[in-house]
Protein backbone atom coordinates (compact mmCIF):
# COMPACT_ATOMS: atom_id res chain seq x y z
CA UNK A 1 0.00 0.00 0.00
CA UNK A 2 1.50 3.50 -0.65
CA UNK A 3 1.97 5.84 2.07
CA UNK A 4 -0.65 8.52 2.12
CA UNK A 5 -0.27 12.05 4.08
CA UNK A 6 -2.51 13.32 6.52
CA UNK A 7 -3.40 16.82 7.44
CA UNK A 8 -5.45 17.53 10.60
CA UNK A 9 -6.22 21.02 10.83
CA UNK A 10 -6.31 22.18 15.01
CA UNK A 11 -7.26 24.97 17.02
CA UNK A 12 -6.65 26.37 20.68
CA UNK A 13 -9.78 27.02 22.46
CA UNK A 14 -10.62 28.08 26.48
CA UNK A 15 -11.67 25.30 28.12
CA UNK A 16 -15.37 24.99 27.11
CA UNK A 17 -15.85 22.60 30.62
CA UNK A 18 -14.75 25.81 32.69
CA UNK A 19 -16.45 28.19 30.32
CA UNK A 20 -19.52 26.58 31.14
CA UNK A 21 -18.50 26.61 35.25
CA UNK A 22 -18.53 29.98 34.97
CA UNK A 23 -21.77 30.46 33.09
CA UNK A 24 -23.53 28.58 35.43
CA UNK A 25 -22.11 30.89 38.79
CA UNK A 26 -23.31 33.47 36.67
CA UNK A 27 -19.34 35.16 36.66
CA UNK A 28 -18.68 34.93 32.88
CA UNK A 29 -17.43 37.85 32.20
CA UNK A 30 -16.98 39.91 28.85
CA UNK A 31 -14.02 42.20 29.11
CA UNK A 32 -13.83 45.78 27.47
CA UNK A 33 -13.17 45.79 24.35
CA UNK A 34 -17.06 44.19 24.50
CA UNK A 35 -16.33 41.33 22.24
CA UNK A 36 -13.86 38.63 24.37
CA UNK A 37 -14.39 36.32 27.02
CA UNK A 38 -12.18 37.24 30.09
CA UNK A 39 -10.35 34.37 30.61
CA UNK A 40 -7.56 34.88 32.47
CA UNK A 41 -8.62 31.89 34.90
CA UNK A 42 -9.64 29.97 31.81
CA UNK A 43 -6.99 27.58 30.60
CA UNK A 44 -6.66 27.18 26.74
CA UNK A 45 -7.01 23.42 25.17
CA UNK A 46 -7.24 21.85 22.02
CA UNK A 47 -10.18 21.58 20.53
CA UNK A 48 -11.95 18.46 21.93
CA UNK A 49 -13.12 17.33 18.42
CA UNK A 50 -9.83 18.45 17.11
CA UNK A 51 -8.19 15.92 19.34
CA UNK A 52 -10.25 13.50 18.34
CA UNK A 53 -9.48 14.12 14.44
CA UNK A 54 -5.88 13.26 15.42
CA UNK A 55 -7.47 10.08 17.20
CA UNK A 56 -9.24 9.30 14.05
CA UNK A 57 -5.89 9.76 12.02
CA UNK A 58 -3.87 7.48 14.71
CA UNK A 59 -6.12 4.75 14.37
CA UNK A 60 -5.46 4.50 10.64
CA UNK A 61 -2.00 4.29 11.22
CA UNK A 62 -3.00 1.48 14.08
CA UNK A 63 -4.83 -0.13 11.51
CA UNK A 64 -1.98 -0.36 9.46
CA UNK A 65 -2.57 2.15 7.09
CA UNK A 66 0.56 3.91 5.69
CA UNK A 67 0.62 7.43 6.42
CA UNK A 68 2.27 10.75 7.44
CA UNK A 69 0.10 12.69 10.16
CA UNK A 70 0.85 16.19 9.74
CA UNK A 71 -1.17 18.72 12.38
CA UNK A 72 -1.01 22.20 11.33
CA UNK A 73 -2.98 25.24 13.49
CA UNK A 74 -3.73 28.84 12.04
CA UNK A 75 -2.29 30.98 14.58
CA UNK A 76 0.72 31.65 16.71
CA UNK A 77 1.03 30.74 20.24
CA UNK A 78 0.27 27.27 19.86
CA UNK A 79 3.45 25.87 20.85
CA UNK A 80 1.18 23.87 23.72
CA UNK A 81 -1.49 22.61 21.09
CA UNK A 82 1.41 21.63 18.75
CA UNK A 83 3.78 19.67 21.66
CA UNK A 84 0.62 17.60 22.02
CA UNK A 85 0.15 16.82 18.60
CA UNK A 86 3.45 15.58 19.00
CA UNK A 87 3.65 13.73 21.77
CA UNK A 88 0.58 12.17 19.96
CA UNK A 89 2.15 11.11 17.08
CA UNK A 90 2.15 13.55 14.42
CA UNK A 91 5.25 13.26 11.79
CA UNK A 92 5.16 16.93 11.14
CA UNK A 93 3.91 19.69 13.47
CA UNK A 94 3.31 23.66 11.75
CA UNK A 95 1.89 26.91 12.72
CA UNK A 96 0.85 29.65 10.46
CA UNK A 97 2.05 33.21 11.78
CA UNK A 98 -0.90 34.84 12.04
CA UNK A 99 -2.66 36.49 14.93
CA UNK A 100 -5.39 34.12 15.11
CA UNK A 101 -7.76 36.88 16.62
CA UNK A 102 -7.76 38.95 14.07
CA UNK A 103 -8.54 36.84 10.69
CA UNK A 104 -12.19 35.31 10.36
CA UNK A 105 -12.37 31.62 9.18
CA UNK A 106 -12.44 32.43 5.59
CA UNK A 107 -9.09 33.62 6.38
CA UNK A 108 -8.08 30.36 8.29
CA UNK A 109 -9.80 28.13 6.04
CA UNK A 110 -7.79 29.95 2.96
CA UNK A 111 -4.78 29.52 4.92
CA UNK A 112 -4.99 26.18 6.48
CA UNK A 113 -5.82 25.02 2.15
CA UNK A 114 -3.12 27.20 1.23
CA UNK A 115 -0.93 24.83 3.71
CA UNK A 116 -1.68 21.68 2.34
CA UNK A 117 -1.18 22.62 -1.43
CA UNK A 118 2.13 24.31 -0.70
CA UNK A 119 3.43 21.11 1.19
CA UNK A 120 2.81 18.70 -1.20
CA UNK A 121 -1.07 17.86 -0.81
CA UNK A 122 -2.98 15.42 1.10
CA UNK A 123 -4.60 12.44 1.25
CA UNK A 124 -7.34 12.87 3.49
CA UNK A 125 -7.66 16.34 5.56
CA UNK A 126 -9.27 15.42 8.81
CA UNK A 127 -11.05 18.36 11.29
CA UNK A 128 -12.91 18.56 14.48
CA UNK A 129 -16.59 19.06 13.33
CA UNK A 130 -16.68 22.60 15.31
CA UNK A 131 -14.85 24.35 17.59
CA UNK A 132 -16.37 25.27 20.37
CA UNK A 133 -15.41 28.86 21.29
CA UNK A 134 -17.40 30.06 17.93
CA UNK A 135 -19.48 27.04 17.14
CA UNK A 136 -19.42 27.90 13.65
CA UNK A 137 -17.80 24.79 12.25
CA UNK A 138 -17.75 26.27 8.13
CA UNK A 139 -13.67 25.70 8.13
CA UNK A 140 -13.95 21.92 6.85
CA UNK A 141 -16.44 23.10 4.32
CA UNK A 142 -14.51 26.06 3.00
CA UNK A 143 -11.13 24.12 2.94
CA UNK A 144 -12.99 21.28 0.64
CA UNK A 145 -14.04 23.73 -1.33
CA UNK A 146 -10.77 26.20 -1.63
CA UNK A 147 -9.27 22.54 -2.51
CA UNK A 148 -11.76 20.69 -4.67
CA UNK A 149 -12.00 18.00 -2.57
CA UNK A 150 -15.65 16.43 -1.39
CA UNK A 151 -16.92 16.93 2.25
CA UNK A 152 -17.84 13.90 4.69
CA UNK A 153 -19.50 15.28 8.13
CA UNK A 154 -19.96 13.98 12.04
CA UNK A 155 -17.99 11.08 11.31
CA UNK A 156 -18.35 8.63 14.42
CA UNK A 157 -15.88 5.93 12.58
CA UNK A 158 -13.08 6.78 9.68
CA UNK A 159 -11.87 3.99 7.18
CA UNK A 160 -9.11 3.86 4.20
CA UNK A 161 -10.64 1.88 1.44
CA UNK A 162 -7.23 0.38 -0.98
CA UNK A 163 -5.83 3.92 0.40
CA UNK A 164 -7.50 5.25 -2.31
CA UNK A 165 -10.89 6.10 -0.80
CA UNK A 166 -12.23 6.94 2.36
CA UNK A 167 -14.99 5.05 3.83
CA UNK A 168 -17.33 7.27 6.78
CA UNK A 169 -19.31 6.22 9.08
CA UNK A 170 -21.39 9.17 9.52
CA UNK A 171 -23.84 10.37 12.72
CA UNK A 172 -26.99 11.59 10.74
CA UNK A 173 -30.15 12.41 12.88
CA UNK A 174 -31.56 9.55 11.49
CA UNK A 175 -29.15 6.81 12.37
CA UNK A 176 -25.80 5.64 11.09
CA UNK A 177 -24.77 6.55 7.44
CA UNK A 178 -22.22 4.33 5.72
CA UNK A 179 -20.40 7.01 2.66
CA UNK A 180 -17.64 6.41 0.47
CA UNK A 181 -15.33 8.77 -1.20
CA UNK A 182 -12.18 8.83 -3.40
CA UNK A 183 -9.01 10.64 -1.68
CA UNK A 184 -8.97 13.33 -1.34
CA UNK A 185 -11.22 14.34 1.01
CA UNK A 186 -12.15 16.35 3.78
CA UNK A 187 -13.63 14.45 6.99
CA UNK A 188 -15.04 15.70 9.99
CA UNK A 189 -15.26 14.21 13.37
CA UNK A 190 -17.26 13.95 16.00
CA UNK A 191 -17.33 13.12 19.83
CA UNK A 192 -19.12 10.13 18.67
CA UNK A 193 -15.85 8.35 17.64
CA UNK A 194 -14.99 8.26 21.22
CA UNK A 195 -12.23 9.49 24.19
CA UNK A 196 -8.72 10.02 22.38
CA UNK A 197 -5.65 8.61 23.68
CA UNK A 198 -3.07 10.04 25.90
CA UNK A 199 0.37 10.90 25.48
CA UNK A 200 2.51 8.58 27.13
CA UNK A 201 5.13 10.07 29.68
CA UNK A 202 8.13 9.38 27.00
CA UNK A 203 6.06 10.39 24.04
CA UNK A 204 5.26 13.66 25.79
CA UNK A 205 9.00 14.21 27.01
CA UNK A 206 10.08 13.15 23.54
CA UNK A 207 7.51 15.73 22.35
CA UNK A 208 9.86 18.63 23.19
CA UNK A 209 12.28 18.29 20.96
CA UNK A 210 9.99 18.40 17.92
CA UNK A 211 10.61 21.55 15.82
CA UNK A 212 7.38 22.84 14.53
CA UNK A 213 7.48 24.34 11.21
CA UNK A 214 6.38 27.78 11.23
CA UNK A 215 5.04 29.27 7.97
CA UNK A 216 3.66 32.98 7.20
CA UNK A 217 1.25 33.80 5.23
CA UNK A 218 3.78 35.14 2.26
CA UNK A 219 5.65 31.90 2.09
CA UNK A 220 1.85 29.99 1.62
CA UNK A 221 1.27 32.66 -1.15
CA UNK A 222 -1.92 34.27 0.88
CA UNK A 223 -1.59 38.03 0.15
CA UNK A 224 -2.36 40.81 2.06
CA UNK A 225 -5.18 41.03 0.46
CA UNK A 226 -6.83 37.88 1.28
CA UNK A 227 -5.99 38.65 5.12
CA UNK A 228 -8.80 40.68 5.43
CA UNK A 229 -11.64 39.24 7.86
CA UNK A 230 -15.06 39.73 6.34
CA UNK A 231 -16.67 38.18 9.04
CA UNK A 232 -15.85 40.21 12.19
CA UNK A 233 -17.27 40.17 15.69
CA UNK A 234 -18.34 43.07 16.80
CA UNK A 235 -19.78 42.37 20.79
CA UNK A 236 -20.06 39.47 22.51
CA UNK A 237 -22.43 39.32 25.61
CA UNK A 238 -23.44 36.28 27.86
CA UNK A 239 -27.70 36.03 27.70
CA UNK A 240 -30.05 36.65 30.55
CA UNK A 241 -32.26 33.74 31.40
CA UNK A 242 -35.25 34.43 33.16
CA UNK A 243 -35.83 31.58 35.21
CA UNK A 244 -39.61 31.29 37.21
CA UNK A 245 -39.15 27.67 38.47
CA UNK A 246 -41.72 26.65 40.85
CA UNK A 247 -40.17 24.28 43.39
CA UNK A 248 -42.44 21.13 44.06
CA UNK A 249 -41.91 19.59 47.44
CA UNK A 250 -42.91 16.93 49.52
CA UNK A 251 -41.69 14.56 52.27
CA UNK A 252 -41.06 11.47 50.05
CA UNK A 253 -40.49 10.87 46.41
CA UNK A 254 -44.07 9.72 46.46
CA UNK A 255 -45.38 13.01 47.53
CA UNK A 256 -42.76 14.88 45.56
CA UNK A 257 -44.14 12.97 42.66
CA UNK A 258 -47.99 13.19 43.82
CA UNK A 259 -47.17 16.83 43.65
CA UNK A 260 -45.59 17.49 40.55
CA UNK A 261 -48.61 15.47 38.47
CA UNK A 262 -51.06 17.35 40.85
CA UNK A 263 -49.15 20.69 39.45
CA UNK A 264 -49.20 19.05 35.89
CA UNK A 265 -53.07 18.84 36.26
CA UNK A 266 -53.74 22.15 37.72
CA UNK A 267 -51.82 24.11 35.06
CA UNK A 268 -52.86 22.00 31.77
CA UNK A 269 -49.86 20.39 31.26
CA UNK A 270 -51.27 16.85 31.61
CA UNK A 271 -54.74 16.59 30.86
CA UNK B 1 -31.72 45.10 -6.46
CA UNK B 2 -30.79 43.36 -3.54
CA UNK B 3 -33.18 40.43 -2.22
CA UNK B 4 -33.15 38.83 0.95
CA UNK B 5 -34.12 35.00 0.21
CA UNK B 6 -34.77 31.71 1.93
CA UNK B 7 -33.71 29.21 0.59
CA UNK B 8 -35.23 24.83 1.63
CA UNK B 9 -34.69 21.81 -0.01
CA UNK B 10 -38.04 21.22 -1.12
CA UNK B 11 -40.92 22.85 1.18
CA UNK B 12 -38.75 22.92 3.99
CA UNK B 13 -38.76 21.77 7.47
CA UNK B 14 -40.55 22.21 10.70
CA UNK B 15 -38.68 25.80 10.96
CA UNK B 16 -39.23 27.02 7.13
CA UNK B 17 -42.26 29.63 8.93
CA UNK B 18 -39.55 30.51 11.33
CA UNK B 19 -36.70 31.32 8.57
CA UNK B 20 -39.31 33.15 6.50
CA UNK B 21 -40.77 35.10 9.45
CA UNK B 22 -36.85 36.14 10.33
CA UNK B 23 -35.95 36.87 6.52
CA UNK B 24 -39.58 38.84 6.33
CA UNK B 25 -37.98 41.17 8.96
CA UNK B 26 -34.33 41.37 8.02
CA UNK B 27 -36.24 41.99 4.09
CA UNK B 28 -38.20 44.85 5.51
CA UNK B 29 -35.51 46.22 7.44
CA UNK B 30 -33.53 46.60 4.44
CA UNK B 31 -35.36 46.94 2.26
CA UNK B 32 -35.12 44.93 -1.40
CA UNK B 33 -37.26 41.81 -2.20
CA UNK B 34 -38.19 39.13 -0.31
CA UNK B 35 -37.56 35.57 -2.55
CA UNK B 36 -38.07 32.28 -1.18
CA UNK B 37 -35.83 30.04 -3.57
CA UNK B 38 -36.95 26.37 -3.31
CA UNK B 39 -34.60 23.75 -4.82
CA UNK B 40 -35.94 20.44 -5.59
CA UNK B 41 -39.58 18.69 -5.87
CA UNK B 42 -42.70 20.77 -3.85
CA UNK B 43 -46.02 21.35 -4.17
CA UNK B 44 -46.55 24.44 -5.81
CA UNK B 45 -49.89 24.97 -4.18
CA UNK B 46 -48.81 24.53 -0.93
CA UNK B 47 -45.57 26.79 -1.43
CA UNK B 48 -47.65 29.63 -3.02
CA UNK B 49 -49.88 28.92 0.33
CA UNK B 50 -47.02 29.20 2.83
CA UNK B 51 -45.09 32.01 1.13
CA UNK B 52 -48.49 34.08 0.61
CA UNK B 53 -48.82 34.46 4.09
CA UNK B 54 -45.44 35.20 4.93
CA UNK B 55 -45.60 38.09 2.42
CA UNK B 56 -42.93 36.06 -0.33
CA UNK B 57 -42.71 38.69 -3.06
CA UNK B 58 -41.13 35.91 -5.15
CA UNK B 59 -41.10 31.57 -5.16
CA UNK B 60 -37.71 30.98 -7.20
CA UNK B 61 -38.08 27.11 -8.11
CA UNK B 62 -34.52 25.76 -8.56
CA UNK B 63 -35.95 21.89 -10.69
CA UNK B 64 -33.61 19.73 -12.85
CA UNK B 65 -33.34 15.83 -13.22
CA UNK B 66 -30.53 15.63 -10.96
CA UNK B 67 -32.60 17.64 -7.86
CA UNK B 68 -35.18 14.72 -8.12
CA UNK B 69 -33.61 13.68 -4.67
CA UNK B 70 -30.89 15.40 -2.91
CA UNK B 71 -27.50 15.10 -3.03
CA UNK B 72 -25.02 17.73 -1.51
CA UNK B 73 -22.89 18.31 -4.73
CA UNK B 74 -25.80 18.43 -6.78
CA UNK B 75 -27.54 21.01 -4.09
CA UNK B 76 -24.19 22.74 -3.92
CA UNK B 77 -23.71 23.09 -7.81
CA UNK B 78 -27.77 24.31 -8.26
CA UNK B 79 -27.35 26.81 -5.66
CA UNK B 80 -24.17 28.68 -6.96
CA UNK B 81 -25.50 28.65 -10.33
CA UNK B 82 -28.40 30.32 -9.02
CA UNK B 83 -26.82 33.04 -7.68
CA UNK B 84 -24.87 33.80 -10.18
CA UNK B 85 -28.13 34.48 -11.80
CA UNK B 86 -30.08 36.08 -9.67
CA UNK B 87 -27.14 37.48 -7.29
CA UNK B 88 -29.29 37.29 -4.19
CA UNK B 89 -27.72 39.60 -1.22
CA UNK B 90 -28.37 37.19 1.66
CA UNK B 91 -29.29 33.60 1.30
CA UNK B 92 -30.56 32.20 4.35
CA UNK B 93 -30.84 28.65 5.24
CA UNK B 94 -32.87 26.70 8.60
CA UNK B 95 -30.02 25.42 10.28
CA UNK B 96 -30.66 21.41 9.24
CA UNK B 97 -28.38 18.86 9.48
CA UNK B 98 -28.19 18.86 5.74
CA UNK B 99 -27.54 22.87 5.32
CA UNK B 100 -24.87 22.56 8.26
CA UNK B 101 -23.14 21.39 5.01
CA UNK B 102 -24.37 22.54 2.02
CA UNK B 103 -24.18 26.27 3.65
CA UNK B 104 -20.35 26.64 4.46
CA UNK B 105 -19.80 24.59 0.74
CA UNK B 106 -21.81 26.95 -0.93
CA UNK B 107 -19.78 30.21 0.47
CA UNK B 108 -16.99 28.39 -0.33
CA UNK B 109 -17.86 27.95 -3.69
CA UNK B 110 -19.23 31.10 -4.35
CA UNK B 111 -16.54 33.53 -2.26
CA UNK B 112 -19.45 34.46 -0.13
CA UNK B 113 -18.95 35.13 3.90
CA UNK B 114 -20.88 32.64 5.95
CA UNK B 115 -22.44 33.00 9.58
CA UNK B 116 -24.31 29.64 11.35
CA UNK B 117 -26.20 29.23 14.47
CA UNK B 118 -28.20 32.75 13.72
CA UNK B 119 -30.70 33.96 16.28
CA UNK B 120 -31.44 37.01 14.94
CA UNK B 121 -30.61 39.57 12.04
CA UNK B 122 -30.75 42.86 11.50
CA UNK B 123 -29.32 45.39 8.91
CA UNK B 124 -26.75 47.84 10.78
CA UNK B 125 -24.47 50.95 9.72
CA UNK B 126 -24.22 51.22 5.42
CA UNK B 127 -26.39 48.07 5.02
CA UNK B 128 -24.09 46.03 6.79
CA UNK B 129 -25.66 42.77 8.24
CA UNK B 130 -25.35 41.89 11.72
CA UNK B 131 -25.53 38.26 12.80
CA UNK B 132 -26.18 37.98 16.37
CA UNK B 133 -25.33 33.93 17.20
CA UNK B 134 -25.00 30.98 20.01
CA UNK B 135 -21.49 30.95 20.88
CA UNK B 136 -19.56 28.99 23.48
CA UNK B 137 -22.20 26.38 23.20
CA UNK B 138 -25.08 29.10 24.29
CA UNK B 139 -22.79 30.65 26.98
CA UNK B 140 -22.48 33.39 25.18
CA UNK B 141 -23.94 35.76 22.24
CA UNK B 142 -21.87 36.52 19.33
CA UNK B 143 -22.79 39.68 17.13
CA UNK B 144 -21.01 39.62 13.95
CA UNK B 145 -20.61 42.25 11.38
CA UNK B 146 -20.34 40.91 7.84
CA UNK B 147 -18.55 42.94 5.00
CA UNK B 148 -20.02 43.62 1.59
CA UNK B 149 -23.39 42.96 1.04
CA UNK B 150 -23.61 39.23 0.16
CA UNK B 151 -23.70 37.09 2.96
CA UNK B 152 -24.93 33.22 3.74
CA UNK B 153 -26.40 32.83 6.87
CA UNK B 154 -27.72 29.74 8.81
CA UNK B 155 -30.43 30.34 11.20
CA UNK B 156 -30.92 27.57 13.93
CA UNK B 157 -34.35 25.76 15.03
CA UNK B 158 -36.61 28.24 17.30
CA UNK B 159 -34.18 31.29 16.92
CA UNK B 160 -37.58 33.34 16.63
CA UNK B 161 -41.59 32.09 16.62
CA UNK B 162 -43.10 31.86 13.17
CA UNK B 163 -45.51 34.69 12.53
CA UNK B 164 -47.55 35.47 9.41
CA UNK B 165 -47.08 38.64 7.53
CA UNK B 166 -49.65 41.72 8.71
CA UNK B 167 -50.90 41.56 4.50
CA UNK B 168 -50.61 38.22 2.49
CA UNK B 169 -49.03 38.41 -0.26
CA UNK B 170 -49.86 36.63 -4.03
CA UNK B 171 -46.46 35.60 -4.82
CA UNK B 172 -44.99 35.04 -8.58
CA UNK B 173 -43.67 32.23 -9.24
CA UNK B 174 -40.68 31.58 -11.42
CA UNK B 175 -38.39 28.98 -12.97
CA UNK B 176 -34.82 29.13 -12.71
CA UNK B 177 -32.78 27.40 -15.51
CA UNK B 178 -29.58 25.23 -13.87
CA UNK B 179 -28.58 21.90 -14.58
CA UNK B 180 -26.04 20.01 -12.25
CA UNK B 181 -23.99 17.05 -13.17
CA UNK B 182 -25.82 15.75 -10.57
CA UNK B 183 -22.81 12.76 -10.10
CA UNK B 184 -22.27 12.96 -5.71
CA UNK B 185 -18.66 12.64 -5.26
CA UNK B 186 -19.64 11.00 -2.03
CA UNK B 187 -21.84 7.45 -2.48
CA UNK B 188 -24.39 6.15 0.11
CA UNK B 189 -23.27 2.55 1.19
CA UNK B 190 -25.72 2.17 3.97
CA UNK B 191 -28.40 4.54 4.30
CA UNK B 192 -29.37 5.37 7.94
CA UNK B 193 -32.41 3.81 8.88
CA UNK B 194 -35.42 6.21 9.82
CA UNK B 195 -36.73 4.66 13.11
CA UNK B 196 -40.28 5.65 13.57
CA UNK B 197 -41.50 8.63 15.18
CA UNK B 198 -39.20 11.77 15.44
CA UNK B 199 -37.82 13.74 18.73
CA UNK B 200 -38.25 16.64 16.82
CA UNK B 201 -41.96 16.01 16.71
CA UNK B 202 -42.59 14.39 20.35
CA UNK B 203 -44.99 16.81 22.65
CA UNK B 204 -43.65 14.83 25.48
CA UNK B 205 -39.80 13.77 25.81
CA UNK B 206 -38.22 12.43 28.77
CA UNK B 207 -34.71 12.76 28.68
CA UNK B 208 -31.87 11.46 31.37
CA UNK B 209 -28.30 12.33 32.20
CA UNK B 210 -24.98 11.24 33.44
CA UNK B 211 -27.11 11.70 37.09
CA UNK B 212 -29.10 8.54 36.09
CA UNK B 213 -25.68 6.73 37.63
CA UNK B 214 -25.83 3.72 35.81
CA UNK B 215 -26.50 2.52 32.36
CA UNK B 216 -29.57 -0.07 33.38
CA UNK B 217 -31.57 2.93 34.52
CA UNK B 218 -32.07 4.34 31.16
CA UNK B 219 -35.02 1.69 31.39
CA UNK B 220 -36.24 3.85 33.89
CA UNK B 221 -36.70 7.19 31.75
CA UNK B 222 -37.99 5.17 28.93
CA UNK B 223 -40.72 3.48 31.61
CA UNK B 224 -42.12 7.27 32.39
CA UNK B 225 -41.96 8.24 28.59
CA UNK B 226 -44.01 5.58 27.61
CA UNK B 227 -46.21 6.08 30.33
CA UNK B 228 -46.63 9.69 29.07
CA UNK B 229 -46.77 8.89 25.60
CA UNK B 230 -43.69 10.45 24.58
CA UNK B 231 -40.26 9.70 23.47
CA UNK B 232 -36.72 9.13 25.85
CA UNK B 233 -33.73 11.05 25.24
CA UNK B 234 -30.25 12.18 26.42
CA UNK B 235 -27.66 14.24 26.99
CA UNK B 236 -24.38 13.76 25.86
CA UNK B 237 -22.10 12.29 28.45
CA UNK B 238 -24.11 8.84 28.16
CA UNK B 239 -24.76 9.06 24.97
CA UNK B 240 -20.73 9.16 24.88
CA UNK B 241 -20.79 6.20 27.64
CA UNK B 242 -22.86 4.09 25.57
CA UNK B 243 -26.14 4.24 27.88
CA UNK B 244 -27.93 4.88 25.05
CA UNK B 245 -28.00 5.33 21.44
CA UNK B 246 -26.30 8.62 19.87
CA UNK B 247 -30.01 9.85 17.92
CA UNK B 248 -31.71 9.97 21.29
CA UNK B 249 -29.28 12.69 22.13
CA UNK B 250 -30.57 16.27 22.47
CA UNK B 251 -28.57 19.48 22.49
CA UNK B 252 -26.08 21.65 19.99
CA UNK B 253 -24.29 18.47 18.75
CA UNK B 254 -27.55 16.56 19.05
CA UNK B 255 -31.60 17.53 18.11
CA UNK B 256 -33.41 20.46 18.80
CA UNK B 257 -36.53 20.02 19.96
CA UNK B 258 -39.81 22.01 20.94
CA UNK B 259 -41.92 19.65 23.05
CA UNK B 260 -44.84 20.39 24.93
CA UNK B 261 -43.14 18.93 28.04
CA UNK B 262 -39.40 18.44 28.74
CA UNK B 263 -38.66 16.53 32.31
CA UNK B 264 -35.20 16.33 32.39
CA UNK B 265 -33.59 14.12 35.06
CA UNK B 266 -30.21 14.25 36.43
CA UNK B 267 -29.49 16.20 33.92
CA UNK B 268 -27.08 19.40 34.89
CA UNK B 269 -28.32 22.09 32.55
CA UNK B 270 -24.83 23.08 30.63
CA UNK B 271 -25.76 25.80 27.87
CA UNK B 272 -24.64 22.92 25.22
CA UNK B 273 -27.47 20.54 26.38
CA UNK B 274 -30.34 23.54 26.79
CA UNK B 275 -29.44 24.64 23.24
CA UNK B 276 -31.34 21.58 22.06
CA UNK B 277 -34.51 21.74 24.33
CA UNK B 278 -34.51 25.31 25.79
CA UNK B 279 -37.67 26.09 23.49
CA UNK B 280 -39.62 23.18 25.19
CA UNK B 281 -43.58 24.78 26.63
CA UNK B 282 -42.66 23.23 30.25
CA UNK B 283 -39.65 22.10 31.47
CA UNK B 284 -39.31 20.15 34.97
CA UNK B 285 -35.96 19.50 36.18
CA UNK B 286 -35.46 16.57 38.55
CA UNK B 287 -31.58 17.32 40.15
CA UNK B 288 -30.44 16.28 43.70
CA UNK B 289 -28.56 19.01 43.53
CA UNK B 290 -30.86 22.62 44.65
CA UNK B 291 -27.82 24.44 42.74
CA UNK B 292 -28.32 22.94 39.57
CA UNK B 293 -28.50 25.25 36.30
CA UNK B 294 -31.12 23.56 34.73
CA UNK B 295 -33.51 25.06 37.87
CA UNK B 296 -32.76 28.48 35.93
CA UNK B 297 -34.62 26.80 32.63
CA UNK B 298 -37.74 24.90 34.29
CA UNK B 299 -40.85 25.74 34.71
CA UNK B 300 -40.96 22.80 37.77
CA UNK B 301 -38.15 21.38 39.68
CA UNK B 302 -37.87 18.95 42.27
CA UNK B 303 -34.68 18.46 44.27
CA UNK B 304 -34.16 14.55 44.89
CA UNK B 305 -32.83 11.51 43.53
CA UNK B 306 -34.12 10.46 39.72
CA UNK B 307 -33.86 6.99 40.19
CA UNK B 308 -36.51 7.51 43.00
CA UNK B 309 -38.82 9.62 41.50
CA UNK B 310 -39.09 8.06 37.69
CA UNK B 311 -40.42 4.96 38.42
CA UNK B 312 -42.75 6.94 40.90
CA UNK B 313 -43.54 9.19 38.18
CA UNK B 314 -44.29 6.42 35.97
CA UNK B 315 -46.44 4.27 38.90
CA UNK B 316 -48.28 7.23 39.33
CA UNK B 317 -49.16 8.71 35.47
CA UNK B 318 -50.29 5.16 35.10
CA UNK B 319 -53.33 5.65 37.37
C1 LIG C 1 -18.68 21.52 21.86
C2 LIG C 1 -19.56 20.82 22.85
C3 LIG C 1 -20.76 20.30 22.42
C4 LIG C 1 -21.61 19.66 23.32
N1 LIG C 1 -22.82 19.18 22.87
C5 LIG C 1 -23.68 18.65 23.76
C6 LIG C 1 -24.98 18.21 23.35
O1 LIG C 1 -25.35 18.29 22.17
N2 LIG C 1 -25.81 17.69 24.28
C7 LIG C 1 -25.45 17.58 25.61
O2 LIG C 1 -26.27 17.11 26.42
N3 LIG C 1 -24.22 17.96 26.02
C8 LIG C 1 -23.33 18.49 25.13
N4 LIG C 1 -22.09 18.88 25.57
C9 LIG C 1 -21.69 18.55 26.96
C10 LIG C 1 -22.19 19.54 27.99
O3 LIG C 1 -21.28 20.61 28.10
C11 LIG C 1 -22.33 18.87 29.37
O4 LIG C 1 -21.11 18.31 29.73
C12 LIG C 1 -23.40 17.78 29.41
O5 LIG C 1 -24.61 18.26 28.88
C13 LIG C 1 -23.60 17.31 30.83
O6 LIG C 1 -24.45 16.19 30.85
P1 LIG C 1 -25.26 15.78 32.16
O7 LIG C 1 -26.07 16.93 32.59
O8 LIG C 1 -25.94 14.50 31.88
O9 LIG C 1 -24.08 15.45 33.19
P2 LIG C 1 -23.51 16.29 34.41
O10 LIG C 1 -23.16 17.66 34.01
O11 LIG C 1 -22.48 15.44 35.03
O12 LIG C 1 -24.74 16.43 35.39
C14 LIG C 1 -25.30 15.39 36.12
C15 LIG C 1 -26.36 16.01 37.00
O13 LIG C 1 -27.08 15.01 37.65
C16 LIG C 1 -27.29 15.38 39.01
N5 LIG C 1 -27.45 14.13 39.75
C17 LIG C 1 -26.50 13.26 40.15
N6 LIG C 1 -27.06 12.19 40.74
C18 LIG C 1 -28.39 12.41 40.74
C19 LIG C 1 -29.50 11.67 41.21
N7 LIG C 1 -29.36 10.46 41.78
N8 LIG C 1 -30.73 12.20 41.03
C20 LIG C 1 -30.90 13.40 40.45
N9 LIG C 1 -29.87 14.13 39.98
C21 LIG C 1 -28.64 13.63 40.12
C22 LIG C 1 -26.10 16.20 39.38
O14 LIG C 1 -26.44 17.09 40.43
C23 LIG C 1 -25.82 16.94 38.07
O15 LIG C 1 -26.51 18.17 38.02
C24 LIG C 1 -21.23 19.52 24.69
C25 LIG C 1 -20.01 20.04 25.10
C26 LIG C 1 -19.18 20.69 24.22
C27 LIG C 1 -17.89 21.25 24.71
Amino acid sequence: MPSIRIVVCAKEVPDPDAVNSYAVAGRLEIGDDGKTLTQTAIPRLMNAYDEQAIEAALRLRDAGAECRIDVVTAGRDAASLLRHAAALGADEIAAIDVDASAIDYHVAARLLAAYIETTGGADLVLCGRQASDDDQGVVPALIGERLGMPLITVARDVQLADGSAVRVTRVTPDGDEVVEAACPAVVTVSSELGPPRYPTARQTMAARKKQATVLSPGELGVGDEEMAPRVELVRQFVPEIHGNCEMVTGETAVEQAANLIAAFRESGVLS
Amino acid sequence: MSAVTACTWGAGSNETEELLTLARKLSSDGGGEFVWAVVGPADAAALQETAGKHGVTRIDRIESAALESYGADAYVEALAAYCEQREPSKLLFSQTFDARTVAPRLAGRTNTPVVMNALDLASGDEGRLLVTASAFGGDTRAVYRVAGDRAIVCVMANAVAAEPAGTATTPAIERVDVTPAGDERVRVVEAARTEGPRLEDAQVIVAGGRGLGDAANFALVQQLAEALGGMAAASRPIVDDGWTDAAKQIGLTGKIVRPALYIAAGISGASQHMAGCAAAKTIVAINRDPDAAIFRYARYGIVGDCVELLPELTKQVGR
